[in-house]
């Protein structure tokens, strides 16, 4: 099959699975003051400012519709089905949206490949300022993901969780956890208290999720005094991070901060007598480091202890948001509900398997080894093979791969 | 209302504003507490009669700090009864961290609706010790936040609609506007010149505009700042599209539109104005801050700035030659 029969192809599985689960879709809360859009396989276009009655309603929108992608606002209308300008904001829920994109992450990205659009040079991870070859300024980016994209994802959503828990006191009722379908997860928060809140109130709280604007003067560090370990909020957090960085951190990466090699060597032949002083006052007064090496020790700590959360998705009050249960296009997994008590055991390359049934033929273009289910399949270069439906689907939404044709 | 009677309390309205006018705060009061008391929603007419938005602002603002400068001396039973009277979720607590004594814990939404606005860091949420949904405040601060507040709900009054008012009252009026231009009119406004020097844009702008020239690929705010700061600094739409031209994914009917939509020629008709330095920030499109950046808050501000500075060295004389 060529690439637009693959894409069809692709469609009827998406279509099927639509006609068989439709029950499972339920629509979002104030569901008459969403806006929805479907994003269409053929055209690549975006139908948006649709509005849905009910549940059925919906369902069989996604029946007739059959889209790659289905979002709904995070915003509620007076009428969702005007322009922008007419639709009346009514207010929005409060969004967090953690993608590996944003996460530096221990596999550095290795599997994401570029292709220089000049010369046709190729490469792993994230695209050159210049193509080596050629000096080309332009790339085509094709995103994989892997298990530790996936689990850096997942410790950042639970620092979230965290944060909101116990700083912002909501308990875990008030939010609503779900892996994306692809290199993440989302966070919601429906609460009353939080819809009206502006783009500015909301850029604070982005703000003190990743750590931009903290002044540690103002968290205690001034002199020789500093927060302890059992302090709430960011004074807790600096103290915990700067705790973590004096215990885990070898001497280069302690180079890597900026600190003198003195300094250093001091840290690491003292590290029992550091760790020994948090139990009182903490190492703040201690005359082995300087005021200024504290301040580059502390600025990393903010970084460590910082939540890794796409900043756009939070300020804006009109985004819209994958529909849980629906399929993701670029994977064909679902977006699916994990209970913020259950995310540690939550596992996403299983959980989130929409298709479950039979097998499909490809050509295999290019792909790393991957796991889904229980099963590994791959690394696969220019071969015929065939795979459950679940895992020939993902590798088709990747652009991986092309259905074999039948004779 | 030539009334001897209501006189005094007109009479004392005027000298509210007048004193808002001249010295952003009102601190003086009319030994009569019925003639003061009567006199603010008299003033709130006059100023709304003005139907003047920067007069309107700086009288509400100094009313505001009125009542926080005498909410400060207040009991905290007091200060959380005003606070609650705007609904806010706030609770007296005695709690010591470091040297400060905490006052109040006060829910977060509450707390961001009116520090948001307010430049300074220790407003900042994240420089606040949080917890459970509770941001904490001394006194002073729980006062300074109902400022905001007080000074949203006196706007409120403003922006109603005034009737026709007496000639004696409308004179008054008329007065009050006349001094606030002229005060107005001594701090000189820095106008945009024609030309666009781009020796004079900020540093974030000057990396937006690198990138865009070199075809690499801007996040969606960084486009917005950049399309927006050019269009007001006097860039034409057609020179705007010309540097987003070497991207990979460039499509002149797209970016027409985007950028025409920016400068206000599409749908809304508003003309945009790039973010500030501290959504800047939280972007990452803040490449870091050079010397006139840590005394601005606006991009459009720096590039004000760093103009004077050009010109001033354009215009101070070389020394004559012998």
């Amino acid at each position: 099959m060529n690439k637009i029969e693959t894409k069809a192809f692709i469609q009827e599985k998406f279509a099927e699975y639509y006609r068989l689960n439709s029950a499972s879709i339920d629509p979002p809360s104030s569901l008459a003051n969403r806006e929805f859009a479907f994003l269409l396989f053929k055209e690549r276009m975006m139908l948006r400012h649709k509005g849905v009655k009910n549940a059925e309603d919906l369902r069989t929108l996604l029946k007739t519709v059959m889209p790659s992608d289905v979002y709904y606002s995070s915003a509620h209308y007076e009428k969702p089905e005007e322009e922008m300008e007419a639709k009346g904001w009514l207010g929005a829920d409060l969004v967090f949206d953690i993608d590996a994109d944003h996460i530096p992450t221990p596999c550095g990205k290795q599997h994401d490949t570029w292709l220089c659009n000049n010369c046709g040079e190729t490469g792993q991870g994230a695209h050159p300022e210049k193509c080596p070859k050629c000096k080309g300024l332009k790339f085509d980016d094709k995103s994989w993901l892997c298990e530790m994209c996936l689990e850096s994802a997942k410790r950042e959503t639970l620092k979230l969780i965290d944060v909101l828990t116990r700083d912002f006191g909501l308990s875990p009722q008030e939010m609503t956890v779900a892996f994306s379908g692809h290199r993440g997860y989302h966070v919601h928060v429906e609460d009353e208290v939080v819809q009206t809140l502006d783009q500015m109130a909301r850029k604070e709280i982005v703000d003190y999720m990743i750590g931009i604007g903290l002044e540690p003067r103002l968290h205690g560090l001034e002199g020789d005094l500093g927060p302890n370990l059992e302090e709430a909020g960011w004074r807790g957090r600096i103290a915990k991070g700067t705790y973590e960085i004096l215990l885990n951190t070898n001497a280069e990466q302690l180079e890597k901060m900026g600190l003198k090699q003195n300094i250093v060597n001091s840290l690491i032949n003292q590290r029992d007598k550091i760790l020994e002083s948090w139990k009182s006052r903490g190492p703040w007064r201690m005359k082995i480091v300087s005021s200024e090496s504290w301040k580059k020790i502390v600025q990393k700590a903010i970084e460590n202890q910082s939540v890794k959360i796409d900043t756009v998705v939070t300020t804006d009050i009109h985004r819209l948001i994958r529909l849980t249960n629906t399929l993701h296009g670029k994977t064909g997994l679902k977006k699916i509900h994990v209970s913020a008590s259950d995310i540690e055991r939550f596992d996403p390359l299983k959980d989130a398997i929409a298709f479950k049934e039979d097998k499909i033929s490809l050509v295999v273009f290019e792909a790393p080894e991957f796991r889904l289910g229980d099963e590994r399949y791959g690394p696969f270069k220019n071969i015929e093979v065939e795979l459950p439906t679940a895992a020939a689907l993902f590798l088709l939404c990747k652009g991986a791969a092309q259905v074999k044709e039948e004779h | 209302m030539a009334n001897s009677y209501l006189e005094p309390i007109l009479i004392r309205a005027e000298a509210r504003v007048e004193e808002a006018i001249l010295s952003n705060i009102i601190e003086t009061r009319s030994p009569k507490d019925d003639v003061e008391i009567s006199s603010f929603p008299i003033a709130v007419m006059l100023v709304a009669a003005s139907a003047n938005s920067h007069l309107k602002r700086r009288y509400a603002v100094a009313e505001a700090k009125r009542v926080s400068n005498l909410l400060k001396d207040e009991s905290e039973e007091k200060i959380a009864a005003v606070a609650r009277n705007f609904n806010w979720n706030i609770k007296i607590v005695k709690f010591n961290v470091d040297a400060l004594t905490y006052n109040f814990a006060l829910s977060f939404p509450h707390f961001l609706r009116n520090a948001a606005t307010i430049q300074d860091a220790k407003w900042k949420l994240i420089n606040r010790l949080m917890l459970n949904g509770e941001v904490y405040l001394t006194k002073n601060e729980a006062s300074r936040l109902l400022q905001e507040e007080v000074r949203r709900y006196i706007e409120g009054k403003l922006n109603t609609e005034v009737g026709a008012l007496p000639q004696n009252v409308m004179e008054r009026v008329e007065r009050l506007k006349r001094l606030f231009n002229e005060i107005k009119g001594k701090i000189p406004s820095e106008e945009i010149p024609k030309e666009v020097m781009s020796d004079a844009f900020p540093p974030c702008i000057r990396e937006l505009r690198k990138s865009a020239l070199a075809g690499r690929h801007i996040s969606h705010v960084g486009r917005f700042t950049l399309t927006s700061f050019l269009i007001n600094s006097g860039m034409t739409v057609e020179n705007v599209i010309e540097c987003f031209r070497p991207a990979s994914d460039f499509s002149e009917r797209m970016t027409r539109y985007q950028v025409e939509h920016i400068a206000g020629g599409r749908g809304s008709r508003t003309k945009y104005i790039p973010p500030k330095c501290d959504t800047l920030r939280t972007h990452g499109v803040c490449p870091g801050m050079d010397e006139i950046c840590s005394n601005i808050h606006h991009p459009l501000t720096y590039y004000k700035r760093k103009l004077r500075t050009i010109k001033t060295a354009a215009k101070t004389p070389t020394v004559p030659r012998e």
